[in-house]
């Protein structure tokens, strides 16, 4: 029976808070949705990079050269090896690689007609799962396949992989380093613009111990305080999103076309990023107002 | 109920408020603490209900050492204790009911028995026609019988009052110590600060008198004249 009274006592002084400040709680509800609207954007942006990275990964092929003097068997064993892998193995003969150059070379191949015999090795082109296309997993895939009998060499496009992983992961230390900053921004403004509240109520504070409230009593009004204040940015960075997406995504796609990328795109799971968004606000807000009641009762 | 071994609190920078007070309340007593302005009586009642810590010296309140209480465990002592300020100290947004019911609402009463017993506490201090107005729409005399309703809601063993009676015109301050001694008689112990002489000399109850933070005088009650601490 205690523990119910209190949370009725608990929630009615939370919504008596909010009436009575309704500015001072305003502005704490619009820096929660700013950031969490923020926040929205950002996680869009990084899948669309993961999409963006992930699609230039697939272009990545890793082309095996076979030593023509190994058996059949032996060349047969490094495809066999790689498919075991779950990777898409094409075999190319000398001819086929031959016919490929020339069709590349177009009239300047008129020189490679001349050749009494195929001048290219025989080869394996291999198409990487995605879950392999790192770089770390693409060089020792490399070094293995190097120390083969059959093999003469490698080639995957080293370079091009590394700077574009470097490239990938150097915007995720940004977005996290931003995320940091972002929150931590958020979470002193939140707690700055609570104290105020709860400097303005101080002397219900003060009347409150004096009947013998225990901090936890004193605190938990302005923790739900906070929590609703994040679920209502919440709610309004949720709108936000969603208008920017039907608004102004189609033109952010039309502009950035030569990138191949489609814009900012909704969640697939929408209900999803509504959920964590909400989590998110709550947390926020909850972290925000305990940080301001915690210094408030310390003082 | 209340024991004052040795007791000293000193300000940095000013005169010690209160210096080597020994004092002991009785359960079921009533006492007056009066003296001049600065003569410690806030004070000591302040050490009392922990508002802040003794320099030196010991107090027990209902057998509890106050200054060995945990910070944690100072509001299950306060719950024992009413307190009345001349000042009020009233939610000037809440209804007078809602002011009463907040010491019980603190205890975890379910609202509907709090909102009871506060009316209960209201009736007996004369403001059952008052329970949904504001404090603030309220005279001086009515605010204080507010604070003593809601200092004695939750029947604590003791109820501090300090200059309950400062603010009001003689026919009020004889109603707010008429509730006192009402409280008194049911069982709780009772120590009023004040200045007011006249009343004091009406009452014929124990009187403690400081000056310059030093008891100078404890005479009247159950004991004609008690040790000077």
């Amino acid at each position: 029976m205690g523990a119910v009274a209190k949370a009725q006592t608990f929630w009615r002084s939370a919504v008596e808070g909010l009436r009575h400040q309704p500015f001072v709680h305003a502005v704490s509800t619009i820096t929660l949705a700013i950031a969490l609207f923020t926040l929205g954007l950002a996680r869009s942006a990084a899948h669309e990079l993961d999409r963006l990275v992930g699609s230039l990964g697939g272009e990545v092929r890793v082309t095996v050269y076979l030593d023509p003097r190994a058996t059949p068997e032996a060349r047969g064993a490094v495809a066999t090896t790689l498919r075991g892998r779950s990777m898409a193995v094409e075999e190319v003969s000398p001819r086929a690689a031959l016919e490929r150059l020339v069709r590349e070379l177009g009239p300047a191949a008129e020189s490679l007609r001349g050749l009494s015999e195929d001048p290219l090795p025989p080869s394996l082109e291999v198409r990487v799962p995605e879950r392999m296309r790192a770089p770390e997993s693409l060089r020792a895939l490399a070094v293995e396949l190097r120390g083969t009998a059959a093999v003469t060499g490698v080639d995957y496009g080293e370079q091009a992989v590394e700077r574009l992983s470097a490239i990938a992961r150097a915007v995720r230390w940004a977005g996290w380093v931003a995320f940091i900053v972002l929150v931590g921004a958020t979470l002193i403004i939140v707690s700055a613009t609570l104290q105020l509240a709860i400097y303005a109520r101080r002397e219900e504070v003060e009347i409150q111990k004096l009947v013998g409230a225990t901090d936890r009593f004193v605190q938990a009004p302005f923790l739900l305080e906070g929590a609703l204040q994040g679920l209502a940015g919440a709610a309004l960075a949720i709108a936000g999103l969603a208008v920017f997406r039907q608004t102004l995504s189609p033109q952010l796609a039309t502009l950035l076309s030569f990138l191949r990328l489609p814009g900012v795109a909704a969640d697939a799971r929408p209900w999803m990023e509504a959920l964590e968004l909400a989590l998110a606000g709550a947390a926020l807000g909850l972290s925000g107002s305990y940080l301001a009641v915690h210094r408030f009762l310390r003082a | 109920m209340i024991q004052m071994f040795h007791v000293t609190k000193a300000y940095p920078g000013d005169p010690p408020a209160l210096v080597d007070v020994n004092l002991t309340v009785e359960k079921g007593e009533f006492v007056f603490l009066t003296g001049p302005s600065g003569a410690g009586k806030t004070t000591l009642l302040r050490l009392v209900f922990c508002a802040e810590p003794a320099t030196r010296g010991q107090i027990l309140v209902g057998g509890r050492n106050v200054a060995r209480i945990r910070q944690s465990s100072v509001p299950f002592l306060r719950r024992n204790i009413g307190v009345v300020f001349q000042d009020f100290k009233l939610l000037p947004h809440r209804t007078v009911l809602d002011n009463v019911a907040l010491a019980l609402d603190v205890l975890g009463v379910a609202r509907d028995e709090a909102r009871q017993r506060a009316q209960r506490m209201l009736k007996l201090v004369g403001l059952q026609l008052k329970t949904e107005s504001l404090p603030l729409k309220l005279s001086g005399g009515e605010q204080q019988r507010v604070v003593i309703a809601r200092a004695l809601v939750n029947e604590p063993a003791l109820l501090l009052a300090d200059e309950p009676t400062g603010n009001l015109d003689p026919g009020l301050t004889q109603e707010i110590m008429s509730l006192l001694s009402d409280a008194n008689v049911r069982g709780t112990t009772v120590v009023v600060a004040t200045h007011d002489l006249p009343m004091v000399e009406r009452s014929q109850k124990r009187v403690v008198r400081l000056e310059k933070g030093r008891i100078v005088s404890d005479a009247g009650g159950a004991a004609s004249v008690r040790r000077v601490g």
